[in-house]
């Protein structure tokens, strides 16, 4: 099976051996995997979704929904309001719909794991600074300005209004080589630009003798006298969902869980891994977006997707504002009213800029595994949270009036659709209610996080998951806190570290120091 | 429950002021690739907002009628009532059709024609089945 992509089948059942199975294949799953798979291991990754190439990729929101997302993108956060909880199901993960940002991890978090969760032995300045600069040189992160044949006016105009309002403001970097500006991060770059995980890493993973199992969700993780063997579950058609073959994957050395924060929690929990932690701690960054109409044609859809951002408002308010061109479909779905108004509201769409803000939430949540192997997600934006995006959104809309917008739809209830230069005082008192603001949440935490206090973590310093042998984490749920900048170079980083570690001790053990 | 939804879609997406809406746009196929494909939650949720648009003038204008029966006029004032209802529920189920009404609007290829977009192709829905790679270098850890 070396070098082998297995795919769904009816018949017959597979089992396969490695070293190291990782499951999910998105930017944790892909960064451990191309470690290990580097320093000599058999790796296997499993993977929910299908494995899709650029020639596969929908074109249409629908096609989207259908193909790229789990459960049609009707996976959401409850709490006192319903929150879209966005994310990938494909080979690839997350790096397959993203945007491509990398951003490194701030120091001021590095700090705070080691102070707050004892972490400083693992995740330190040195080690998470080399691994975020291999990555980086890796994966080609670039100025979006250098690598795109067109930066657009939607995010020109963000960098110029917020550098106006003396904001220090930069075109993203990103890990694109030659990006065409098509603004279709979400579907899947049909150019490859976008250096997605199955692009790169995992195909090596293949090369080094490694293999892939896709359409294979997980079920269970098989252990024995508390020591991680393997996994297991059924194949699933990605169209018709019908189940297929059975598959089983036994790992000599371990299993390293990177199904994301809204994966992983839930599969220890069904596989008989019981902690108080377990579970909780989940977190985001909530976004909401706001619009603006100009007199002139901004092109939401020629440019970049996201290739401005300002993190200026980081360390006082949480926030990172950022450009975002979601396609048209979105867009008419999220336009406020029906009827005639809405398709009247949407004529304009060609002179509309969109801009959005991050929050860097404190709101804790939980992930438990849901009915008939769903996901149950609570999670709640405090009234701190929501004054936090208050003041993004006035910010962005103040940097749109500048920019010359004739109005700002805030999309907030309670509020006019349409404001103007002197109302955006509206947006600074907008109502304190979850339901009255479009949150979406796309950066996710937590739910198996690492440190050192057995009562507030899955994970200790030893990497593994506590009173289980050979069982990892390498995603985003093993992040003990928001960042307040995209997440996925450090979820890489982080990977990484956790891999280089395992392959390191490893060796040690069987070869001496 | 296609019929069904079609009309409470083009209700939501209808054409104005020359710019196309779903009451002429080609829904049948979108909607039957739909209830054919999505999940159950989905379907679940979509049929259960419409039913919840079909049912609520008497929440949004006070007159005990099915929406089916209003007129034009009526219809417009009903979804618009109905998209900034006070109770989030409602907003929430308007949110779930239009979602899907905006899908369906935004890839049909005489809107996107006339916003000024190159039309969208169609969904391949293919994805990679078995395949192999050279093997450059095999693993070499053995205990
Ligand atoms: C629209 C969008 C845009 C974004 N843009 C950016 C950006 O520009 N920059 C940035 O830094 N971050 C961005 N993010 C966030 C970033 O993509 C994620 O934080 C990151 O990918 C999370 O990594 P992960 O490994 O935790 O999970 P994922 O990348 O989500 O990977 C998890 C994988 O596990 C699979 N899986 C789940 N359950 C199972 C199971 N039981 N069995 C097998 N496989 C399973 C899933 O199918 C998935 O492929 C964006 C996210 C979204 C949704």
């Amino acid at each position: 099976m070396n070098g082998a992509h297995l795919a769904f089948r009816a018949q017959p059942d597979v089992s396969i051996d490695a070293d190291y199975v990782v499951v999910g294949s998105g930017s944790g799953g892909s960064a451990a995997a191309i470690v290990l798979a580097r320093a000599g291991y058999r790796v296997v990754i499993v993977e929910a979704g299908a494995w899709r190439d650029a020639a596969d990729y929908p074109e249409t929101m629908l096609g989207v929904m259908r193909d790229l997302f789990p459960d049609w993108g009707a996976n959401v956060a409850t709490g006192d309001s319903i929150l879209p909880i966005v994310q990938a199901q494909v080979v690839g993960g997350g790096t397959v719909i993203n945007s491509a940002i990398m951003v490194r991890t701030p120091g001021d978090v590095i700090e705070q794991w080691d102070q707050d969760h004892g972490l400083g032995d693992v995740l330190d300045h040195r080690r998470m600074g080399a691994a975020l600069d291999e990555i980086a040189s890796e994966l080609h992160v670039t100025d979006t300005r250098v690598d795109v044949t067109h930066f657009g006016e939607n995010n020109q105009r963000l960098l110029d209004g917020l550098t106006h309002l003396g904001l220090d403001t930069h075109p993203t970097l990103r890990n694109v080589r030659g990006c065409q500006a098509s603004a279709r991060c979400l579907q899947g770059c049909r150019h490859s630009a976008k250096q997605a995980a199955h692009e790169g890493w995992i195909p090596e993973v293949m090369s080094l003798g490694g293999a892939v199992l896709s359409c294979a969700p997980v079920t269970r993780i098989c252990r024995k006298n508390g020591v991680a063997i393997g996994v297991k579950g059924r194949f699933r058609h990605p169209q018709t969902r019908k189940k297929g073959a059975h598959f089983r994957v036994q790992a000599k050395r371990g299993v390293l869980m990177a199904a994301s924060a809204t994966g992983t929690a839930p599969l220890l929990q069904r596989s008989g891994i019981a902690l108080p932690a377990l579970g909780r701690f989940w977190r985001a960054h909530p976004g909401a977006g706001i619009i603006g109409v100009y007199p002139d044609e901004v092109d939401l859809y020629h440019g970049a997707t996201q290739g401005t951002a300002s993190i200026a408002h980081r360390m006082a308010h949480g926030l990172k504002l950022e450009s975002l061109a979601l396609p048209l479909e979105l867009v008419a779905g999220r336009t406020g009213g029906a009827g005639t108004q809405l398709t009247r509201r949407l004529q304009d769409i060609r002179h509309q800029a969109m801009w959005v803000s991050a929050v860097r939430a404190e709101a804790e949540g939980t992930v438990k595994a849901g009915l008939f192997g769903g996901v149950r997600v609570r999670y709640r934006p405090t009234i701190r949270d929501l004054k936090k995006l208050r003041i993004g959104s006035a910010v962005l809309a103040k940097a749109h009036f500048d920019q010359g917008a004739r109005a700002v739809r805030p999309g907030i209830v309670g509020l006019p659709f349409e404001i103007g230069p002197d109302e955006v005082h509206l947006i600074e008192e907008a109502p304190l209610d979850n339901r009255a603001w479009t949150w979406v949440l796309s950066h996710l935490f937590g739910g198996a996080v690492m440190g050192s206090d057995p009562e507030r973590s899955v994970v200790g310093p030893d990497l593994h998951v506590r009173g289980a042998r050979q069982l990892h984490v390498v995603d985003a749920s093993v992040l003990p806190t928001t960042l307040g900048v995209n997440p996925q170079h450090t979820i890489m980083a982080v990977a990484q570290i956790i891999a280089r570690r395992l392959a390191n001790s490893d060796h040690t053990r069987h070869h001496g120091a | 429950m296609v019929v069904l939804l079609k009309w409470v879609l083009a209700a939501l997406f209808p054409s104005v002021d020359g710019l196309i809406g779903l009451d002429s746009a080609n829904l049948s196929a979108p909607l039957q690739r739909l209830s054919k494909e999505a999940t159950l939650t989905f379907r679940l949720g979509l049929y259960l907002s419409a039913f919840a648009f079909i049912f609520s003038p008497i929440v949004t204008l006070g007159w005990p009628l099915p929406a089916l029966w209003l007129g034009r006029s009526a219809l417009d004032r009903h979804a618009r009532a109905m998209a900034g209802h006070r109770w989030y529920l409602m907003r929430q189920a308007m949110l779930m059709l239009k979602t899907v009404g905006g899908a369906i609007w935004g890839a049909d290829p005489a809107v996107r024609g006339q916003l000024g977009y190159a039309p969208y192709g169609h969904d391949p829905g293919t994805f990679r089945s078995d395949h192999r790679v050279d093997v450059v270098s095999q693993p070499q850890v053995n205990p």
